[in-house]
């Protein structure tokens, strides 16, 4: 359940560490909670510093401090119930960053993942992670 | 349709039922009910809560079928032969009956009683020829003179 002001860990190598929740993009409210599988949009609040040698040769993008960006949810500490029953929770909120175009900005994700991602639409996540739950 | 078993206690849990928790070093857990859940986070140990599975096997609350199972090996002899005696001689001795062996037996006392006398009948010609010179039988002592004791 992540809202306004709720904060996520970002698990890919997109250079961002923390970012906090602007809005939740489902179906037209603005208010409203995001769960797995939710477009958020969202700030970066942490991340991580660059070279400024990486700043001009790596081709990948790199998120600063402040940036808006889009974020999928991939964990959340509140209980998801699953359509067989089962109930899953995760220890922490964790996010994964996008582009406008649905499109990952990093390129692996370090962490275990939930499969409702899959559900969702989500499965280039859930490929690339190296768990999923 | 998969029955999982709880982490904390060892039940059985069914679909549907329980709750799966994943912590920040990605290991599932898998609770059957609140109660586990609760103890669970709480960092109870399991094996000092008596009710659960861990706790039984390590104080070997009734599991005694388990343990009247086991069976001891016993290990079996083989007769070999010896380098003095083969196997067969070994077995034709253990085999003979009674009525051969004391048939063998006689047959040695026989045969021991004949040599006997004969070893007594050599014995007492020479001993009436060398008797002449022993003399009668006079001790070391009367032989000797000697100091002639008080």
């Amino acid at each position: 359940m992540i809202g306004l002001k709720g904060t996520l860990n970002v698990i890919d190598n997109s250079g961002a560490l923390l970012v906090e929740c602007v809005n939740v993009l489902k179906n037209k409210v603005n208010n409203g909670h995001g769960s797995v599988g939710d477009e958020i949009v969202c700030v970066v609040k942490k991340a991580r510093p660059i070279s400024a040698a990486a700043q001009a040769s790596v081709s990948a993008v790199k998120v600063r401090k402040g940036d808006v960006r889009r974020a999928v949810i991939v964990r959340t500490r509140k209980e998801i119930r699953r359509p067989d029953g089962t109930i899953v929770r995760f220890d922490d909120n964790a996010a994964v960053l996008l582009n406008n175009k649905r499109e990952m900005l990093g390129t692996r994700i370090g962490g275990i993942v939930s499969a409702d991602l899959r559900l969702k639409g989500w499965s280039k996540i859930v490929s690339i992670a190296p768990r999923v739950v | 349709m998969k029955v999982e078993i709880d982490s904390f206690s060892g039940y059985r849990i069914y679909p549907s039922k329980g709750k799966l928790f994943v912590r920040g070093d990605s290991k599932v857990f898998r609770f059957a009910s609140s109660k586990n859940a609760s103890l669970f986070l709480q960092r109870k140990n399991p094996r000092k809560i008596a009710w659960t599975v861990v706790y039984r096997r390590m104080h070997k609350k009734g599991i005694t079928e388990e343990v009247a199972k086991k069976r001891s090996r016993r290990t079996v002899k083989h007769q070999r032969g010896i380098v003095g005696a083969d196997l067969a001689t070994i077995a034709a001795k253990r085999d003979q009956t009674s009525a051969v062996r004391q048939q063998a037996r006689l047959a040695a006392i026989t045969k021991a009683k004949t040599e006997k006398k004969e070893k007594e009948a050599k014995k007492v010609k020479p001993a009436t020829r060398t008797s002449a010179p022993s003399g009668p039988k006079v001790s070391k002592q009367q032989m000797k003179g000697g100091k002639g004791g008080r």
